[in-house]
C-alpha cells in the first residue's frame, strides 16, 4: 500500500515542479567573448514568455561567478523593475535555520523493530543543536543518538541550489519574444601557446600557435559562439588582480624591434580578435585549445647572451643564455601578430625525436617585430665577470676595471652577446680590449667570439662620476 | 528544467562519435630537472622538475567528426603543452576535462536530476529504493527531495546513499581529448606529446678518496623519479642536463574531487562537552606532486655497488642544442611513484688537490674560526675526466681501517669540460684563523687617509703540511699597501697562497689604506 502511494507521488511530480518555478524558455544561443585577463562577456539570446504585467524571471544557468552589477536584459516592450542576485545557498544547516518557528515532520525509526513513528514538531532554535517543541514537550533532536529523519515540506523561496539571477519585469503585450541577457564574469581566460620546432642544421623554425582557453567559472557554456580578444580592458572596480609586491628583476626584453606591419585579422579598437570558426561547448574546468597559426621554415638565429649587472662579480662561471631570434614580419617571418603567451621550443635529438629545450613568455607582439627569446642556460658556454679593481679618483669619481672570462666547451666557435648593464648615463668606457657599442646610456654591448673548446677574455675600464 | 537538461545532453553528443585511443604502443619519457635547483639531489616529497612524454597510439576513426580520447596520461599533464601529430585532417580542438570521476563530482553532476535514494532499514538490513532528486550539491551538504518531502543526506542516523544513472564526461584519470574530422574511416598511428610535472632527476656522485688523499675515484648515478601515479612501461628514457627556462604558467583547473560533505544542521546534544576547533590538514590537489613522505632517494646505496657495476649499462650522452641529453640505452619502465637509478659514469684515479681556505674582510678583527676544506680538480682529460658533469649531490667517502666511511655530503653545479671541479668539504676545526687589527694610523692632510695594520694567524693542528688560501675582501676604494707574504689575485680579490707545515702557526701581516679621495 505504501509503495503504491509513493508511486503515485512520483507520477505527479513533474506537475508540481513546473508550477513551483518561473523558469525561462530552454532554447538559448550563447556567445562568449573572452579577454586575455580573466574576464569574459557572456551574451545569452533566448526567448522569454512575457505574461503582461509584473513578472519575475529567473536565470539559473548563468555563470556562477557572474558580476551581477554588469547584467543587462533587453527585449522588446518590457521594462525592468529590479534585478536581484541571490546567493543564499541551500544547505542542510540553512534549511533548518530557516525552519525556526515553523513545523517540520520528524520520523523516529525504532532500531529494533524498524517501525516508524511520525510526529509534527516545531523548531525552536538551531544554536549548536536543534531544539524542538513536540506537543508540549521540549526535546533536542537526536539527543539519544537514535535515528530520526527530519522532513521539510518545502525549500524556502530564497534558498537556492546555486547563485541565481532574477529580474522582475513589467511586460507590455503578452507573448513569447526574443531577449538578450548579457553580463561580465571572471573565471574565463585565454592565452596563446606556441610550439616551435627548431632545425639546427637549417637554422629554421616551424611555429604552431594555439589559443588556450580555460574555464574555472563554475558553469558550462554550451554550444557557444566564441570570440577571443587579445587585450585586457582595465577593470576599475575591486575585481582587478592584486599586483605582485615581491621584488623581481625586470624581465629580459623579448621584443628587439617592434613591428610596424598590419595583419588581416579583425580588430576591436586596438585589440586583435580571434573568433573560433565553429560553435563550441566550454565545459566547467575544461582547458580547450584551438589552432590559429601554422608557419613552417621561418629563418631563425641561434645565439648566446650574457647580462651582467653593475659590479656583478662571481666566483663561479655563470652560464650564458641560449637565445633564439626570429621575425614576425610577413617577409621571412611568421607573418602574423602574436597574442601574449608561452612559446615552447623543441629540437630533434640524434634519433630524430623532438625534445623540449625550454620556453619563453612573449607579450602581445605586432607583426613585423623581431623577437629574441631566451630558452635556458647554455651548458657549455659560460662567463665569469670579475671586478678586478675599484680605484677612487676623486670624491665622487671611481674607476672600475672589469674583466669577463668567457669559456666554450663546444667543438665550434660561438659568439656571445655580452651586455654590461647599470651604466646610468654617466659611465664612460676609458679603455677596452674590444670595441663596444653603446645601445643606450644604460648598457654597453660587446660581441665576443670564443673559439671552439677555448677561452676568450674581455676587459674594460669604466669611469663613473656620481 | 527537464527540457533544458535534455538540450544540454544533446549538445554534448552533437560533438560526434566518442573514440578511445588504444593504449600506447611506444613511450618515451625525457626528464628535466627542477629549474630552481642549482646543485644537490632530488627531493621525493617535492619533485619540482618535469618531463616530456611522447606516446604512440593507434586510433580508429569513423568518417565524420569524432572525439578521440587519450586515457591514462600523467596527472601532472600541462594540457596547454599537448601536441598531437599524425591525424589525417588536423584537429578542430583539443580539450582537457578538469572534473574527474569522484563521489562529489557524481553528486554535482546529478544535482537537479533524478537519482535513486538507497536507505537501509535498521532491522531487516534491507535497502529501500526511493526515486528522488538532489536539490543542492556537495558544497555545503546534500539536500534531496523525495515524494515524502525534503530531507538532508545522512542527518537522520540512518544509512543513506544514492545510486546514479550513468554519467558521461567524467573519467577516472585526467583525459585529453581532441575533436577531429576524417573523410573516411581510418586507423591511424598518432603521437601525443606533452609536458607533465611531478618528475625530477639529478646526478648523484660518489667520490672515494685514496688513502694518501692524492687521487679520488668518481662515480655517478642518474637518479630520476616519477611522482605521478601513472607509470610508463617499456619506455625510451632520457634525462636532459642544463637549466631550461620555465614560465610559471597558469595552473589549469583540475578538480580531483573531495569527499561528499554530509554537513548537517547543528547536531550538539545535551551531553556534549565543548570541542576544540579541528582543522582539516588535507591539502587540496595541484602544485607539487610528491612521491612519498619520509623516503630518501637511493643515492647513498651507490658506493658499495659501484665496484660491482663497472660493466653494467651506462647512459649515453649526446648534445641537444645547448643542453646535454642522457639516454638510457635500453627501454625501461618508469613506474608511477618510483625513483630509478642508471649509471652515469665511473672514473678512477682522478688527481686532486686539497686546499684549505678562508675568506676574511681585509680590515676587520675576527675570533678564531675554522677554515673550509676544498677538494679540487679540473674537468679535463689530463685529470681522467673531461666530460660534462651535470649538477647533483656528491658524497665523499674516505677509507678508515679498511672500511669506507662517509666524510662529507656536498653539491656539484653543472660543470662543462675544462671547468674547475671544486667540492666543498665543510669546515675543518684542525685549521683555525684569527684576524687581529694591530693598529690604525690616520692622517687628515694633505689627503684624508687611514692605514690599518692587520695580522692574520693561521694554525695547523694536522700532522701533515697543508696548502692554504687566504682570500681578502677589500672595502670600497681601499688598497693593500704592503704585505709580508707574496700576494696574488683570484677573481678580482687579493689572495695569499701559503704552505703551512704540520703542527705549525703562520702569521701574515699586511696594511690596508683607505682614502677619502
Amino acid at each position: 500500500m505504501r509503495a503504491h502511494l509513493l508511486a503515485i507521488g512520483w507520477l505527479l511530480w513533474p506537475m508540481w515542479l513546473v508550477a513551483g518555478s518561473s523558469v525561462c524558455a530552454a532554447d538559448r544561443t550563447l556567445s562568449v567573448t573572452i579577454y586575455a585577463d580573466d574576464l569574459a562577456l557572456i551574451t545569452d539570446h533566448r526567448d522569454i514568455d512575457v505574461k503582461g504585467g509584473r513578472q519575475r524571471i529567473e536565470f539559473q544557468d548563468v555563470s556562477a561567478q557572474i558580476r551581477p552589477e554588469t547584467v543587462s536584459l533587453s527585449a522588446a516592450d518590457i521594462g525592468i523593475v529590479e534585478q536581484n542576485f541571490d546567493f543564499d545557498l541551500l544547505t542542510p544547516a540553512k534549511l533548518m535555520e530557516k525552519a525556526v518557528g515553523r513545523e517540520i515532520t520528524i520520523v523516529r525509526v525504532n532500531p529494533a523493530t524498524g517501525a516508524e513513528t511520525r510526529e509534527q514538531a516545531q523548531v525552536l532554535a538551531t544554536n549548536g543543536g536543534v531544539v524542538l517543541k513536540i506537543g508540549q514537550r521540549i526535546e533536542v533532536l537526536r539527543d539519544d543518538g537514535l535515528p530520526v529523519r527530519v522532513i521539510f515540506d518545502k525549500v524556502p523561496d530564497n534558498l537556492r541550489a546555486r547563485p541565481t539571477l532574477s529580474v522582475t519585469i513589467t511586460g507590455g503585450h503578452a507573448g513569447i519574444r526574443p531577449a538578450t541577457l548579457s553580463y561580465l564574469t571572471p573565471g574565463l581566460s585565454w592565452r596563446a601557446d606556441y610550439v616551435a620546432l627548431y632545425d639546427e642544421s637549417e637554422n629554421k623554425i616551424d611555429v604552431q600557435g594555439w589559443v588556450t582557453l580555460t574555464n574555472s567559472s563554475g558553469s558550462t557554456y554550451e554550444n557557444a559562439q566564441t570570440l577571443l580578444v587579445a587585450g585586457s580592458p582595465a577593470q576599475v572596480d575591486g575585481t582587478a588582480r592584486p599586483t605582485n609586491m615581491r621584488y623581481s628583476p625586470p624581465p629580459r626584453p623579448t621584443v628587439q624591434q617592434a613591428g610596424t606591419e598590419s595583419g588581416s585579422r579583425e580588430r576591436l579598437g586596438d585589440y586583435y580578435l580571434y573568433p573560433l570558426a565553429e560553435r563550441t561547448t566550454i565545459a566547467n574546468l575544461q582547458t580547450k585549445q584551438v589552432s590559429f597559426l601554422d608557419v613552417r621554415g621561418v629563418p631563425a638565429e641561434h645565439g648566446y647572451e650574457f647580462r651582467n649587472h653593475w659590479l656583478g662579480s662571481a666566483d663561479a662561471p655563470q652560464s650564458a643564455k641560449t637565445i633564439y631570434a626570429f621575425s614576425t614580419s610577413a617577409h621571412a617571418g611568421l607573418g602574423d601578430q602574436l597574442p601574449a603567451g608561452v612559446l615552447r621550443f623543441y629540437m630533434r635529438d640524434k634519433r630524430g625525436n623532438p625534445q623540449f629545450i625550454g620556453e619563453s613568455r612573449i607579450e602581445h607582439t605586432p607583426m613585423g617585430s623581431t623577437l629574441s627569446l631566451a630558452t635556458g642556460d647554455a651548458f657549455d658556454v659560460k662567463v665569469r665577470a670579475v671586478v678586478d679593481r675599484r680605484t677612487r679618483l676623486g670624491p665622487f669619481d671611481w674607476q672600475t676595471d672589469m674583466r669577463y672570462e668567457l669559456s666554450n666547451a663546444l667543438p665550434k666557435a660561438v659568439t656571445v652577446r655580452l651586455l654590461q648593464e647599470g651604466l646610468w648615463g654617466d659611465a664612460r668606457i676609458t679603455a677596452e680590449s674590444q670595441k663596444s657599442t653603446r645601445r643606450s646610456a644604460e648598457v654597453a654591448e660587446w660581441a665576443v667570439t670564443v673559439p671552439a673548446n677555448g677561452r676568450a677574455d674581455l676587459s674594460a675600464t669604466f669611469d663613473t662620476r656620481y | 528544467m527537464w527540457l533544458l537538461l535534455a538540450g544540454g545532453i544533446a549538445a554534448a553528443s552533437a560533438g560526434g562519435a566518442e573514440v578511445s585511443a588504444d593504449a600506447p604502443t611506444d613511450l618515451s619519457v625525457t626528464v628535466y630537472r627542477s629549474p630552481y635547483r642549482g646543485s644537490g639531489s632530488i627531493n621525493l616529497d617535492r619533485l619540482g622538475g618535469f618531463a616530456l612524454i611522447s606516446e604512440t597510439r593507434t586510433v580508429r576513426l569513423p568518417a565524420g567528426i569524432s572525439r578521440v580520447r587519450f586515457e591514462g596520461v600523467a596527472e601532472g599533464i600541462e594540457p596547454a603543452s599537448a601536441i598531437v601529430t599524425g591525424l589525417p585532417e588536423g584537429i578542430i580542438e583539443k580539450n582537457r576535462e578538469g572534473a574527474l570521476l569522484s563521489p562529489s563530482a557524481l553528486i554535482e553532476s546529478a544535482a537537479g536530476r533524478p537519482v535513486t535514494l538507497l536507505r537501509s532499514n535498521p532491522r531487516t538490513g534491507k535497502s529501500e529504493r526511493l526515486p528522488g532528486k538532489i536539490l543542492a550539491d556537495a558544497g555545503g551538504g546534500v539536500v534531496f527531495e523525495t515524494a515524502a518531502g525534503i530531507e538532508a543526506l545522512r542527518c537522520s542516523g540512518l544509512a543513506e546513499s544514492f545510486s546514479f544513472d550513468p554519467v558521461a564526461g567524467l573519467s577516472a584519470t585526467p583525459t585529453l581529448s581532441v575533436l577531429v574530422q576524417s573523410r573516411e574511416p581510418a586507423a591511424t598511428t598518432v603521437t601525443l606529446s606533452y609536458l607533465a610535472r611531478g618528475f625530477d632527476w639529478a646526478a648523484d656522485y660518489t667520490a672515494t678518496l685514496s688513502r694518501d688523499d692524492a687521487t679520488m675515484d668518481l662515480g655517478a648515478w642518474v637518479t630520476l623519479a616519477n611522482g605521478n601515479g601513472v607509470g610508463f612501461p617499456g619506455a625510451r628514457t632520457q634525462a636532459v642536463a642544463g637549466r631550461v627556462n620555465r614560465e610559471s604558467g597558469e595552473v589549469e583547473p583540475l578538480d580531483a574531487g573531495g569527499p561528499i560533505l554530509a554537513h548537517c544542521w547543528p547536531r550538539a546534544t545535551t551531553s556534549d562537552s565543548p570541542q576544540l576547533l579541528q582543522i582539516d590538514l588535507t591539502s587540496l590537489g595541484g602544485g607539487q606532486l610528491g612521491a612519498r613522505k619520509g623516503i630518501a632517494p637511493m643515492a647513498l646505496a651507490a658506493p658499495q655497488l659501484a665496484d660491482m657495476m663497472q660493466e653494467a649499462q651506462r647512459v649515453e650522452q649526446e648534445q641537444l642544442g645547448d643542453l646535454k641529453l642522457y639516454r638510457v640505452p635500453e627501454r625501461t619502465t618508469v613506474a608511477g611513484r618510483q625513483s630509478k637509478q642508471v649509471r652515469l659514469m665511473d672514473r678512477a684515479a682522478i688527481p686532486i688537490k686539497i686546499v684549505y681556505g678562508a675568506d676574511v674582510a681585509a680590515d676587520a678583527a675576527a675570533e678564531a674560526f675554522p677554515a673550509v676544506k676544498l677538494l679540487r680538480s679540473t674537468n679535463d682529460a689530463a685529470n681522467h675526466l673531461g666530460l660534462p658533469l651535470p649538477s647533483g649531490s656528491v658524497a665523499v667517502f674516505a677509507e678508515h681501517r679498511g672500511e669506507r666511511l662517509l666524510e662529507r655530503e656536498s653539491g656539484i653545479r653543472d660543470l662543462a669540460v675544462g671547468e674547475e671541479l671544486e667540492i666543498n668539504m665543510g669546515a675543518s676545526p684542525d685549521v683555525e684563523i684569527t684576524a687581529i687589527r694591530e693598529g690604525i694610523d690616520a692622517t687628515s692632510a694633505p689627503a684624508a687617509q687611514r692605514d690599518v695594520s692587520e695580522r692574520i694567524e693561521i694554525s695547523n693542528a694536522r700532522s701533515t703540511p697543508i696548502q692554504f688560501e687566504l682570500r681578502l675582501r677589500l672595502p670600497e676604494g681601499a688598497r693593500l699597501m704592503r704585505a709580508d707574504h707574496p700576494l696574488g689575485q683570484k677573481n678580482g680579490r687579493p689572495i695569499f697562497r701559503l704552505a703551512i707545515p704540520a703542527h705549525a702557526n703562520v702569521t701574515v701581516r699586511y696594511q690596508v689604506r683607505h682614502s677619502a679621495g
